[in-house]
């Protein structure tokens, strides 16, 4: 780790020596030993497997760990300087905000305006000094100032997020801590927070956690990442970091920007850029199409891109001029014609609220039409939130409950049993068989919802909403073979996503759901490159597509 | 008019009022106390007249039970079964039972124009303002608040969830067992979410015993205390009437 | 690990969702009560009496600190009145007589035991001390005395086993889930355990 000698570590933000985590009734550290200083003025992304112990560095930071949430912390943790646990956690407001991931769940302003001045009113701050941080937050969040007296609780999700965003940024701290700031769906909210970063020029420190950080790699001075033994496995520069550790940081599961896969298949080639690219069209930009560079960039798209059925199979479920509504609303959808065919999977995109869950739901036939006709089995669905749809009282139940249904006779039972173990041991989730499923991560639990709905050939038709959600690299790689097996075994899979690397990764086909209706249906990375559509659609286009359109320049010439 | 009187002021007016009709057996009194709440809403706050009928009508259900109840079982039973026979609305155990009944309406709609006049935030921090609630109960009543609509939510994909696994689309509307087989999970659901808003809100500064700043409470004025008076005389004269 | 009385910010905004959540089901519930009333008369409000107070005998035996089983009623009655509900002023009222009623019970057993035996008599508490305010509320001073000691008897049964058992029941299920680690029920549970 390079530490500018000149910088007296009193001055920094944030400062771990030595630091370990060790939670009650565990018998290993969650996270540690770290040592580690934020220099005032740096911004610092944070990457690391899920369960490695970020969320804990991070909140031993602020005193969460062990003031609100009982841990053992062993080290040092300082933040401006002062010992953490010096303050209760209620005390660092104002030097340190933090925007948590799902901030737009825990408002507690009854208007937008109460929302953004709740920590400047536990702060005492004279009245005027509050008006004035609400109106430069609100600006600085993208928020107009009508907005200040509306009700949040009629607010989107989408907005609600910007509204936790202006709070934070109300704090005015010199040190801002950010959740996966763009994990939760509202591609706004992530530009959003994007232009904060660009916009900042002050000295304030960032650290932000995220595992999607195409957009914002070119944000930071330096990259961390912590390990799976608890320590950091790599620091410095992003471009240092993604081009010298990349085989590292792959085995870990990190989440890295497209572009340094790219830059490992040219190295590989050896046409890569001298600079090593953040982005994909930087590192297009000077390459020369010699065949080398060509054969690197269908090396990067090989499994990025999802090659078609071989043989299409015999429609599964369609959806014949339905019209679509949720279970107690108006009808949102109109004239939707849609057929999905086994060992098909059909990506579902589309904007915030256009009604792509309505739309699945009604395919997969939990939801009732309001007027046409729905032919084909039922379908099984993992939920966007897994904890809807579990049952059972422990994992193991709950896959025994899938087995067998409603009727579960003697004999069965023990077979049932059986079956059940070798499922879970089949998924990797044998050591959690008797814990109950809301105990377990999120990532384990998404596997436990899939594992129970392909238990049994009950559902030829499987519909995934947001399965990769709150997921790092290494778990969306599980969901994403996950749908491959499903493929291979003949059943038909619809994926509802935000993330359209992963929809280009795993399905040929996409539907876009906007404005009432679907407005595209075809092979996917064909609609991802209508530039056209995707505006009218409120999308944008993944980074591999770059690629993709730049090799089909190169290939026809 | 009455959005605007400070909250607590007219919290403290109408359970006295509350206090008064549940203590006064006379029918004059909860007929005048309905009387003035119809007024209220009607004439002053602007409220459509249909809508404050059908405000009393689930009162007046619960009030018609208690009106059977003390017309058969009242001490003065028998008698009162054959008077009634006679003269139906003259005996004693039905006009007490008359007085229940209206006391019912009289009392659900003393409590109506309280909560139909009252922004919630505005009264919350104006406990918080004047009566030393603590922020940390006042702040963790919006968040429970917030909570409700998520709660709807997460009831419906239960309820999709479990059709699925039953392959059964779900009923419109949730009957008993249903219901009550969602209690546990939306409680889960629900204090899972109380323990990160706790995070949150005590990271952004929320302690106890601090002092605040509170925006936009309400603030005592002269036409509070001039409304809190007249209310008063108002109900001792009803009163003394009855 | 918090030994202390006093209650964590965690434990108030436990509390304030429980008063939420049983505020939406209370409105579930008055439905299916003024029907049943229309229909059956005065007596079935004792029979259903006892759903009001369980969310003082799940909030008690979850948190179980003093003062819980009183001040989750008066929230649950708050919620109701910031939720809208014409009749939550009334509710307000009755909810903190019967949160008293159930508060007794557990400080006369110093804020420790929480077996199903204690929280069927908290029912129980709850329900005598709705029974004094109704009396007032309805003039139950002038009923025929048989009548009374039936509408006594069903609203005590109703406490026990709609507010006392199925708060038992609730409560259980909820540990399981592990979402009350943490809390002094899980700490409770756990030295029963070890």
């Amino acid at each position: 780790m390079t530490c500018a000698p000149s910088a007296p570590e009193a001055a920094a933000p944030a400062s771990w020596r030595a630091v370990t985590v060790r939670y009650p009734f565990r018998g290993a550290d969650a996270v540690g030993p770290v040592t580690l200083a934020v220099r005032p003025g740096e911004r610092v992304l944070l990457l690391g497997p899920t369960g490695s112990g970020k969320s804990s560095l991070l909140n031993a930071l602020t005193g969460i760990v062990p003031g609100i949430v009982p841990a053992e912390i062993g080290g040092d943790v300082l933040l401006m300087g002062e010992a953490a646990s010096n303050r209760p956690p209620s005390g660092w407001s104002a030097e340190a905000a933090r925007l948590f991931q799902d901030a737009d769940q825990t408002l507690c302003g009854m208007r937008v305006g109460d929302e953004i001045a709740f920590a400047l009113e536990n702060r005492a701050l004279p009245e005027p000094e509050i008006l004035r941080r609400i109106e430069v937050a609100m600006r600085r969040a993208g928020l107009v100032d009508a907005m200040r007296d509306r009700r949040t609780a009629t607010l989107s999700g989408g907005e609600k997020q910007l509204v936790a965003l202006a709070a934070a940024l109300a704090q005015e701290t010199p040190l801002f801590i950010a959740d996966e700031p763009t994990a939760h769906l509202a591609p706004l909210a992530a530009a959003r927070f994007r232009a904060v970063l660009d916009a900042d020029t002050g000295s304030r420190a960032f650290i932000v956690v995220d595992h999607r950080i195409d957009d914002l790699a070119g944000c930071f001075d330096r990259v961390v990442v912590v390990g799976a033994n608890g320590g950091i496995a790599a620091d410095g520069p992003p471009r240092t970091v993604f081009r010298e550790r990349f085989a590292d940081l792959r085995a870990l599961g990190v989440a890295m920007p497209a572009a340094a896969d790219l830059d490992a298949c040219l190295r590989d080639a050896g046409v890569a850029p001298s600079v090593p690219p953040l982005t994909v069209s930087e590192a297009l930009e000077t390459l020369d199409p010699a065949p080398a560079a060509l054969g690197a960039v269908r090396a990067f798209l090989r499994g990025r891109v999802a090659s078609p059925a071989e043989r299409p199979g015999e429609t599964v479920a369609r959806l014949e001029n339905a019209a679509c509504a949720p279970l107690f609303g108006p009808v949102v959808l109109r004239g939707v014609d849609l057929a999905v065919r086994a060992g098909e999977a059909v990506a579902i995109l589309g904007p915030n609220g256009a009604g792509k869950t309505t739309l699945t739901a009604s395919l997969a036939g939990l939801l009732r039409l309001k007027s046409g006709r729905r032919h084909g089995a039922l379908g099984g669905v993992a939920f966007q939130n897994p904890e809807t749809q579990f049952i059972g009282g422990s994992v193991i139940e709950e896959i025994r409950q899938s087995l067998n249904g409603k009727h579960i006779r003697t004999k069965d039972r023990n077979a049932a049993a059986d079956a059940a173990q070798q499922i879970l041991a089949h998924w990797g989730l044998s050591t959690l068989s008797a814990a109950h499923p809301y105990e377990l991560s999120q990532g384990q639990k998404r596997r436990l919802a899939l594992v129970s709905l392909t238990a049994t050939d009950r559902w030829p038709l499987l519909v995934l909403d947001e399965p990769t959600a709150g997921l790092d690299a290494a778990g969306a790689r599980m969901v994403a073979e996950a749908v491959d097996g499903f493929r291979a075994a003949r059943r038909a899979v619809a994926v509802v996503t935000h993330d359209l690397d992963f929809a280009l990764m795993t399905c040929p086909r996409a539907v876009i759901v906007a404005d009432g209706g679907i407005i595209a249906d075809g092979p996917t990375a064909e609609l991802l490159a209508d530039a056209a559509l995707l505006a009218r659609a409120g999308l944008a286009a993944p980074p591999v597509m770059q690629a993709l359109s730049w090799l089909e320049r190169h290939t026809q010439c | 008019m009455l959005t605007r009187i400070h909250p607590v002021v007219k919290l403290a007016v109408c359970t006295v009022w509350l206090v008064a009709a549940v203590l006064v057996f006379a029918a004059s009194f909860q007929i005048a106390t309905i009387a003035i709440a119809v007024v209220l809403l009607v004439a002053i706050e602007r409220r459509p007249p249909l809508f404050v009928l059908a405000l009393m009508v689930p009162f007046a259900l619960f009030g018609i039970g208690m009106l059977t109840t003390t017309a058969l079982f009242r001490e003065e039973a028998d008698f009162a079964l054959r008077v009634a026979a006679e003269a139906p609305f003259g005996s004693a155990a039905v006009s007490a039972g008359v007085v229940l009944f209206l006391r019912a309406i009289a009392c659900g709609m003393v409590s109506a124009v309280f909560v139909l006049t009252t922004d919630p935030a505005g009264l919350v921090k104006a406990l918080m303002a004047q009566c030393r609630l603590s922020p940390r109960v006042g702040y963790a009543l919006f968040s429970a608040m917030l909570l409700v609509p998520d709660l709807a939510a997460e009831a419906q994909q239960i309820r999709l969830a479990r059709a699925m696994r039953s392959s059964r689309p779900p009923r419109r509307v949730p009957g008993p067992f249903e219901t009550a087989s969602l209690v546990v999970p939306l409680l889960a659901f629900a204090i899972r979410r109380a323990g990160r808003a706790a995070i949150s809100m005590e990271t952004r500064g929320l302690a106890q015993g601090a002092p605040r700043t509170i925006l936009g409470a309400p603030v005592p004025s002269r036409r509070d205390a001039v409304f809190a008076a007249s209310a008063m005389l108002l109900l001792a004269a009803l009163v003394q009437a009855a | 690990m918090d030994t202390s009385n006093r209650w964590t910010l965690r434990e108030i905004l436990i509390v304030a969702v429980l008063g939420a959540v049983f505020a939406v089901l209370y409105l579930g519930w008055v439905q299916v009560w003024l029907i049943a009333q229309a229909i059956f008369g005065a007596v079935t409000m004792d029979v259903v009496m006892g759903f009001w107070f369980i969310v003082s005998i799940i909030a008690a035996a979850i948190i179980r600190k003093p003062g819980v089983a009183l001040i989750s009623e008066m929230l649950a009655a708050l919620v109701e009145i910031l939720l809208g509900s014409p009749a939550g002023l009334m509710l307000l009222l009755a909810a903190t007589i019967q949160g008293a009623g159930a508060e007794i019970v557990f400080a006369a057993t110093r804020w420790r035991n929480y077996s199903l035996p204690v929280l069927m008599l908290a029912g129980v508490g709850a329900s005598v001390f709705s029974f004094v305010y109704t009396w007032f509320l309805y003039d139950y001073g002038a009923l025929a005395p048989g009548l009374l000691v039936v509408m006594f008897v069903l609203r005590c049964l109703s406490g026990a086993i709609l507010g006392g058992l199925a708060g038992y029941f609730i409560v259980r299920a909820l540990y399981r889930t592990g979402v009350l680690s943490g809390l002094k029920i899980d700490h409770d549970m756990r030295a029963v355990r070890a």
